[in-house]
């Protein structure tokens, strides 16, 4: 469409130009004719008379060409013209003019930063085919309010693939820890596990060999391994010779046949890729069988011609039928299935947080702007006289303006030279920041499409620096020429403008303050919440057992006991246990449906929860509290009843008022059910994030439930990281097989987890306290203008016997005026702005009403001082100089 | 260049052009003898210099053009004065009116 409109512009171009130039020759030669007339009027033969003629005027052609030239050159000598008289007067002002490039320098260049980062996350096309078609799949539970995704059971996506008519294609998806051997080194790998067909839906080509064809993907077939482009750069040093190596992992040897290229990666961060007949989990035959056992991801590109709309109508309708034909498998009432763009599921915690700072950094530059503006009409004051003899020498009034204009958007240009610079230096630093939020960093880049941006908005900023003070200057021109009158453009209308501009930073500074004030609270509110563990002085080693050398619980009951029996009794020790899961390990917890004895529901209708298994002490180890009965004791082992303890939540849920101890419960599908005795209920516990509510969750014996994947904790004396050294030298003691993960304190878990939002908050905050300095600069300015023009009426009103208490209130009320009308503008905006907002905010409304207090005073706090300075000038006026000065 | 009759001074062409068109609209050819006959025969628009300056004329926005019909039935463009042009003239003509009074009395007293 553009290009069909442009070619129109040009064609019109032509058109009119071949308009002129057929005028052009029309009107000479209608000169040729009165000229030659009026020489034979004069007795010129008629050849004699039209040579003169062509004399007289200078030939045709040349005459042309002096015309054309006349009109193309009026317009280039006009703009050449406002550029060098722009740099003159920049050279001659170089401290007017470096304040003015530094702060648009900042304002330019913070946006610059903000938006590669909008731009390499949120708007730039994923590196896939027809990224634009490609969906990610839910069944989402419609029991809990949050509508948690239930994921999918194999046999679902295969009635999923056999039914659907709006996907060209379906791929299955899920991620696991493997050990690795075959090097010199075991090594811990996450391993996206995938149908054949997954690379094929995303569009995506090996960089090196091949991707899985279905013949990887048959069962029985020889495990072959896909590596991700990061882990090959790695691990690998980027050796193509990996091709055809052949690595040990789960007891099976895996050839490894190629390496993809460097694509973001969601939901996790793979190592390696393997077809789901590899992955010992996805390809037991129980597995395969059981309907109920969902959590596998599906993700699809919608068909050809087939909308979104329509492909979630599908996917419900198929739903539908599916929970029709096996009641049993499905909750009453079906899930909610649905279609999400791969896109905005890879940026969706990103977003909101993205797009606030966008917003923030464009109305820090719209204050700069405005300041900018207010120093222009300053200068233009004293310019009165320059503007006056030049409109008077014979510059139009839309000239003058035009030449205003050019100044202006030169100094934003050199601006945004610098604020590349600015945001250059920055950029490393925000792709870390972003890099918290979501996957999508490796797009990041200040490129032709971010530069574009920049000049852009650093016009626009010319523009609007330039536009205010460039129309009240030529407005003020008739009166400057009126010699000595009153009617200066420094005047009445211009210091009005200063005081609205002064209104508007006030305001969009009132906003900015709220957000960051906001999102202070938040997270104040977000370190003290009360997360129901005590992270001090607790050490957390991730030992995954190796599958393939652990597989009978026994096996793995030998390992756990002789691990916590070494663990125990190493010195500074309080507590040791091994559990599946600790508080913010960002691992995902296994849910189950829990049934009541005595109680009937079909599986699909049974509440889900998380669970968590674990050794005796872990809510010592972990600190939480008891609330009632007991936690795990050495006596809940294997062949004991067995046992589970419940979170607060899911007591509540189950047995309300009544008495959970002793009750019994059992999990999942199984039948009959596995009965587990009720002996404790502790306290909930926030341990998948800290501003996630803790939800439904139960815990049951390690002993009796010998996990694979897991932990050990300890709760040390002194400083946890030193026990690192120790307990790895056990660990090789007791397996040297066996590597070691994740080492961390549960207080570096928590800051980490509160990394993102606290790094939001410090961005917000430093916009704000940029936004607040510009504004107390920009008021101080306007009532400092003000103070200056009034000198000599001030003089008069103390000579008169004015108090001066009564001058410094005046000034004041002035400045003052301006505060209170921005922070009323201000908090309507922010109660608008704080829709954003909320989405970031934990246990902060966004119309919190303290914040909103505290910013209004901090603000009328800073801008009565930045009125006072001035003002205390004025009072300090001597009426016998003011006066002499007539 | 030099031909019997004055040359325009740098920067006049544009006020007389401004001064004939204050009268009347008038075509290239009708300002051209219009300030031949008002001189007195002493100023003449030298050659090639009377299109270049109406179009910057034009370009600036001081006049504008319409096609109308010629005393002798012709097809032609007329000039007029615009409003910014009428100001331009005035202007033009008081800082014209300083500089020859001030040429004068150099002239008069040295």
């Amino acid at each position: 469409m553009p290009s069909i409109r442009r070619m129109i512009a040009a064609v019109q171009g032509l058109f009119r130009r071949r308009r002129l130039e057929a005028e052009l020759d029309e009107e000479l030669r209608f000169h040729l004719a009165m000229e030659t007339e009026a020489q034979m009027r004069q007795g010129a033969s008629r050849e004699e008379a039209e040579r003169r003629a062509m004399l007289q005027l200078g030939g045709l052609e040349p005459t042309k060409e002096a015309a054309r030239s006349a009109r193309a050159y009026r317009r280039l000598e006009v703009l050449g013209q406002d550029v060098r008289f722009a740099l003159r007067l920049l050279r001659r002002n170089p401290g007017y003019a470096t304040a003015v490039v530094v702060a648009l320098a900042l304002g330019i260049g913070a946006n610059t930063a903000i938006f590669s980062v909008v731009r390499g996350v949120l708007l730039r096309d994923l590196p896939y085919r027809e990224p634009g078609r490609l969906v990610v799949l839910h069944q989402r539970d419609r029991l809990t309010a949050e509508g948690g995704d239930q994921g999918f059971s194999v046999l679902d996506i295969e009635d999923l693939r056999r039914r659907n008519r709006s996907f060209s294609g379906l791929a299955e998806y899920h991620s696991m820890w493997f050990n690795l051997l075959g090097r010199t080194d075991p090594e811990r790998v996450q391993t996206g596990v995938v149908s054949a067909n997954f690379f094929g839906v995303l569009g995506t080509r090996a960089l090196l060999g091949r991707t899985f064809s279905p013949e990887d993907d048959r069962p029985g077939a020889q495990p072959v391994l896909v590596l991700s482009h990061a882990y090959w750069q790695r691990s690998w040093g980027g050796d193509p010779a990996v091709i055809g190596k052949i690595l040990e992992m789960n007891d099976h040897p895996h050839r490894v046949i190629g390496v993809l290229p460097p694509v973001p990666q969601y939901p996790d961060e793979n190592d390696l890729w393997m077809p789901t007949s590899a992955c010992p989990f996805r390809s037991d035959p129980h597995q395969m069988a059981d309907r109920h056992s969902r959590g596998f991801s599906v993700f699809g590109r919608l068909a050809p011609g087939t909308t979104l709309a329509q492909a979630r109508r599908d996917l419900a309708a198929i739903d539908r039928a599916l929970t029709a034909e096996y009641p049993g498998d499905y909750p009453t009432g079906g899930y909610r299935a649905d279609a999400v763009p791969l896109l905005t599921e890879l940026t969706a915690r990103a977003r909101p947080t993205l797009w606030l700072l966008l917003a923030t950094v464009l109305l820090v530059l719209l204050i700069v702007c405005a300041n900018v503006a207010n120093l222009q009409l300053a200068r233009l004051s004293c310019r009165e006289d320059e503007m006056g003899v030049r409109a008077a020498l014979g510059a139009g009034r839309g000239r003058l303006l035009r030449q205003l204009l050019t100044e202006s958007v030169i100094l934003a240009l050199l601006g945004a030279g610098l604020g590349v610079g600015v945001a250059a230096a920055m950029l490393r630093a925000l792709v870390a920041f972003a890099a918290r939020f979501t996957q999508r960093t490796g797009d990041i880049a200040l490129d032709g499409w971010v530069l574009g941006f920049t000049i852009a908005i650093a016009v626009f900023a010319g523009l609007l620096s330039g536009t205010l003070p460039a129309v009240v200057a030529s407005r003020g021109i008739a009166g400057a020429l009126r010699a000595g009158g009153s009617g200066r453009p420094g005047d009445a209308g211009s210091l009005r403008l200063r005081a609205v501009l002064a209104g508007v930073q006030v305001a969009v500074s009132f906003l900015l303050l709220v957000s960051a004030g906001l999102t202070l609270r938040s997270i104040w509110k977000l370190q003290a919440v009360d997360a129901g563990f005590n992270s001090e002085n607790v050490l957390a080693l991730t030992i995954d057992l190796d599958w393939a050398h652990y597989k009978t619980p026994e096996q793995r009951r030998a390992f756990h006991r002789a691990l916590l029996a070494r663990a125990q009794t190493l010195p500074g020790v309080a507590a040791a246990a091994y559990s599946s899961n600790y508080p913010l390990d960002g691992i995902g917890r296994g849910t189950a449906g829990v049934r009541v004895e005595g109680r009937s529901a079909t599986d699909a209708d049974l509440p889900q929860a998380g669970f968590r298994v674990a050794s005796k002490d872990v809510f010592k180890a972990l600190g939480i509290h008891i609330e009632r009965g007991r936690g795990f004791e050495d006596t809940d082992r294997d062949g004991a009843p067995r046992v589970a303890v419940l979170g607060h939540t899911l007591a509540m849920r189950l047995f309300g008022q009544g008495e959970p101890i002793g009750r019994r419960i059992a999990f999942g599908s199984q039948r009959p059910p596995d009965w587990h005795t009720v002996i404790g209920v502790i306290a909930d516990v926030r341990d998948q994030a800290l501003d996630q509510d803790p939800g439904d969750a139960f815990w049951v014996a390690l002993d009796q439930n010998p996990a694979l994947a897991g932990s050990l904790l300890l709760r040390s004396r002194r400083a946890p990281l030193a026990l690192t050294a120790a307990m790895r030298a056990i660990l090789r003691e007791l397996d040297p097989r066996q590597p070691v993960g994740r080492v961390q304190t549960l207080e570096t878990a928590r800051s980490a987890a509160l990394a993102a939002p606290r790094l939001t908050t410090i961005l917000l905050s430093v916009f704000a306290a940029l936004a607040l300095a510009v504004t107390v600069i920009g008021l101080g300015g306007v009532v400092a203008f003000g103070v200056v023009r009034r000198t000599r009426e001030i003089g008069i009103r103390m000579a008169l016997g004015a108090d001066r208490g009564a001058i410094l209130a005046a000034v004041l009320r002035e400045g003052l005026a301006a505060v209170g009308i921005g922070v009323a503008a201000g908090a309507a905006a922010a109660l608008v702005m704080a829709r954003i907002v909320a989405r970031l905010l934990f246990g902060v409304p966004p119309t919190d009403p303290v914040t909103y207090f505290v910013v209004a005073l901090l603000l009328l706090a800073v801008a009565a001082l930045a009125c006072l300075l001035p003002a205390r000038r004025a009072t300090a006026i001597q009426p016998s100089l003011a006066l002499r000065a007539l | 260049m030099a031909t019997e009759k004055e040359d325009l001074l740098h920067g006049t062409l544009d006020l007389l052009i401004l001064r004939t068109l204050a009268v009347e609209p008038q075509h290239g050819w009708g300002i051209a003898q219009r300030i031949q006959q008002l001189s007195r025969e002493v100023l003449s628009v030298t050659q090639g210099s009377l299109y270049p300056a109406l179009y910057r004329l034009e370009e600036q926005g001081s006049i504008a053009a319409d096609w109308g019909i010629s005393e002798n039935n012709r097809r032609a463009k007329f000039y007029r004065l615009t409003r910014a042009g009428r100001r331009q003239l005035e202007r033009e003509t008081e800082s014209w009116e300083r500089f020859a009074a001030a040429v004068g009395r150099v002239l008069r007293t040295a």
